[in-house]
């Protein structure tokens, strides 16, 4: 287990490898480099010499050029840059002229909370949902069913947030909830339930948004391993032995239907955060998903770097994640 | 007497039975096009695909013919702006089509041919000829054309009746670029004249909606023809040569598959601009992976079957035996991931769009047309919002239902029932 472990995380560094050279080329051949970021805030024209100036401490920044202003070889550019990563320093927000590490720090909680709210309430919903489907399968309701969750999987974010917003949170139709942001404006003196509340009501129409695709997928997914669990030789044995029908479904099938559910967790973390910048477009959240929109607008490249770096790494600690519980969950697996 | 068979060819199979022989290909499409919903799917992508190719000539602000009234001792003319007005775009693709139009006339007519060799030396010889006629004349399209700068308003002429005897199309509006803006005419409700209503900027909503199907169809076809020949090459390569090899490339795949698409079209887009090129590009050079995995999965089966032996043996090259031999056989599951594809491209686009990094603005899209109908500054207007919206849905509902059909029709655990 150990060895395998090691193993992984081996594997993992020519992964991150490629990812940092990645995008480091992108950002390194971007076009008018050192004259990036920066404008939308200034929001005036300069004049030439601070213009110069300010191309000059861009370019030491991005390590173009060394503290004596002569330039840098490329292979040297791309492994200060890997080390000053790898210790930490993600650079300096072009636009809110910040560290980077900081920014991502005020703005990752937020949107990590509804995202694990939502996927919560993703598993809460689909596991009894995929039972339900799997007991009845066959027959129309079988059908109707996966034609529905088809169809709440193929819904665009987009089409959903605008028409829930449209809809239930304006004035012109029904105004049931806030339209934007995640708290009211006089949160200083609301009591610690009373601001919970508040926080919840903000955020019913975006986790709405997030739940239903995540939802959809996995009712399928559990829906899916349980029936072919249903087949096994043991779940014969079980119903020989006289057990009852719920304890037969509950403790032999769908203790054995964890294992595709766990791969599934994997690959719907990285997906939330990518539709987390969309759910925070449409409702005015200021979280993750808006910073990597704002940055994208304004050119700031350290911040997008930085976003498009964490992203990656999350997917492959979701990967590695996901093996280990292979392991936990069904001791049939071993990797030694 | 007459339970008695007078003869032996009469315990012979019955004729429906036997039928011309089918390939698996055949068998796995039939199977896959049975149910009702399928055949619906099919038809609707179908639909948004010819729509794409001709929109122009559905809705355009230009009429197919008109006549100019004779003024100021100018005869009168007979004009066919709609024609004039085809950009290289548009005429390129037409010609696309009719080559993909007539090969696939050959191909229905050689269906019932017995003798396979040369039935299938008709078609290649049709369809390079035919591929090389699109490709001279979409160079030639490209070489010769210019666009026609074309700023009269012909509805207006014709309720001045300074023009007449015109043929429009069915939908009178184009898109903006096409269209001077009409102040007085913006966010109205569906009526007799823009059935969806107008827009913010006095554009017809339908007209709009057509339009945009072109970008949708246009990045998925585009994105998924990318990832295919990726993942074709990359995927056939790794499943034939196995082992180390194998082993090696799976690690990259694992490498591209961490690569989180959506973020690093941002980044690009951060970068070198709005461009849909580039993110057709993205997408495609990003998703390969799932075509490769397919292919790698068949073809590590497929090598060690005898006929693959016998090829080797017969002396064929490598890449004869590689592409003409087992790809064919390994080719069915990939229309599993290319429906998928598809559908993510589309939606992908469709969010770029409206988050307004897609496309630039004047060009319609259904993501930037729902961003339009309502951002948190002004009101909702569900008129402009529902249609795009919808439109999306049953695309991208589309897809997933051939893909999934697919899949579960070339899965060996559900063929027992």
């Amino acid at each position: 287990m150990f060895k395998y472990i090691l193993r992984r995380l081996l594997l993992m560094i020519p992964t991150l490898l490629g990812m940092t050279l990645l995008l480091f080329a992108v950002v390194r051949f971007a076009p008018g480099l050192t004259t990036a970021g920066g404008q939308f805030a200034a929001g005036q024209m300069k004049s030439r010499q601070a213009q110069r100036q300010q191309e000059q401490f861009i370019a030491r920044r991005l390590h173009l050029v060394g503290k004596n202003g002569r330039p840098i070889a490329l292979p040297m550019q791309y492994l200060l840059w890997l080390r000053s990563t790898c210790e930490g320093h993600f650079g300096t927000s072009l636009e809110y002229n910040e560290p980077v590490l900081k920014l991502i720090a005020q703005r990752l909680p937020v949107t990590l909370t509804y995202n694990l709210i939502s996927l919560l309430l993703v598993y809460i919903i689909a596991i009894p949902g995929g039972m339900l489907a799997a007991v009845k399968r066959g027959g129309w309701f079988d059908r109707g069913f996966g034609i529905f969750t088809l169809a709440l999987y193929s819904l665009p974010v987009i089409l959903v947030g605008s028409l829930l917003l449209g809809f239930l949170a304006d004035p012109q139709y029904l105004k049931w909830f806030p339209s934007a942001g995640l708290h009211a404006t006089n949160t200083q003196n609301m009591t610690y339930f009373q601001y919970l509340g508040d926080y919840l009501y903000h955020i019913t129409l975006p986790v709405a948004c997030l739940t239903y695709g995540g939802f959809a997928y996995l009712v399928k997914q559990v829906r899916g391993s349980m029936l072919e669990n249903m087949r096994q030789d043991f779940v014969r044995t079980a119903r020989a032995k006289g057990l009852k029908g719920s304890t037969v479904l509950i403790r032999h099938v769908f203790r054995n239907s964890l294992l595709p559910l766990i791969t599934i967790s994997a690959g719907i973390l990285p997906g939330l955060l990518g539709g987390s910048v969309v759910v925070e477009q449409i409702f005015s959240i200021k979280g993750m998903g808006a910073l990597a929109y704002s940055a994208t607008y304004s050119r700031d490249l350290p911040v997008i770097q930085t976003i498009a770096l964490i992203g990656g790494v999350i997917t492959l600690l979701s990967y590695l994640i996901t093996d280990l519980c292979y392991t936990i969950a069904d001791p049939r697996v071993s990797y030694d | 007497m007459t339970s008695q068979p007078q003869d032996v060819t009469d315990l012979a199979v019955p004729d429906r039975l036997v039928g011309p022989a089918r390939s698996w290909w055949q068998i796995v499409m039939g199977r896959v096009l049975t149910p009702l919903l399928v055949r619906f799917a099919a038809v609707y992508i179908l639909l948004v695909a010819l729509t794409a190719v001709f929109v122009p000539f559905l809705a355009n602000s230009r009429p197919y013919t008109i006549v100019i009234n004779a003024q100021g001792g100018r005869p009168a003319v007979r004009e066919f702006p709609l024609f004039r007005s085809l950009t290289r775009l548009d005429l390129i693709l037409l010609a696309l089509f009719a080559a993909a139009f007539l090969y696939s006339l050959v191909h229905w007519r050689t269906r019932r041919w017995r003798d396979l060799p040369r039935r299938r030396r008709v078609r290649w010889r049709w369809l390079g000829l035919l591929a090389a006629l699109a490709v001279i004349a979409s160079i030639l399209i490209a070489i010769l054309r210019h666009n026609v700068l074309d700023v009269r308003n012909y509805r207006r002429l014709v309720r001045q009746g300074r023009a007449g005897d015109a043929i429009f199309a069915p939908i009178r509006w184009g898109y903006a670029g096409m269209e001077p803006l009409r102040k007085n005419l913006i966010n109205q409700r569906p009526s007799r004249a823009h059935w969806l209503g107008t827009d913010g900027d006095g554009r017809d909503v339908l007209s709009r909606l057509l339009w945009s199907c072109r970008i949708a169809m246009g990045v998925g076809f585009v994105s998924q023809l990318i990832a295919l020949s990726i993942g074709l090459l990359f995927g056939s390569l790794t499943g034939y040569f196995s082992g180390l090899v194998d082993l090696l490339s799976m690690r990259f795949v694992e490498i591209v598959e961490s690569i989180p698409t959506f973020f690093l079209i941002l980044t690009f887009v951060a970068i070198y601009g709005r461009d849909i090129f580039m993110i057709m590009v993205i997408i495609g050079v990003t998703g390969w992976t799932g075509y490769a995995r397919f292919i790698r999965a068949e073809f590590l089966r497929i090598r060690r079957l005898d006929y693959v032996a016998a090829a080797h043996a017969a002396g064929l090259p490598l890449w004869r035996i590689l592409f003409r031999h087992m790809l064919p056989n390994g080719l069915t599951p990939v229309l599993v991931s290319a429906s998928f594809g598809f559908a993510g491209a589309v939606s992908i686009e469709a969010t770029l769009s409206f988050l307004g990094v897609g496309v630039p603005p004047p060009t319609p899209s259904w993501g930037n047309m729902l961003n339009a109908a309502g951002n948190p500054t002004t009101v909702f207007r569900w008129w402009q919002a529902l249609p795009p919206g919808l439109l999306l849905f049953i695309t991208v509902l589309a897809f997933n239902i051939i893909g999934e059909s697919l899949r579960d029709a070339l899965d060996p655990k559900l063929a027992v029932n």
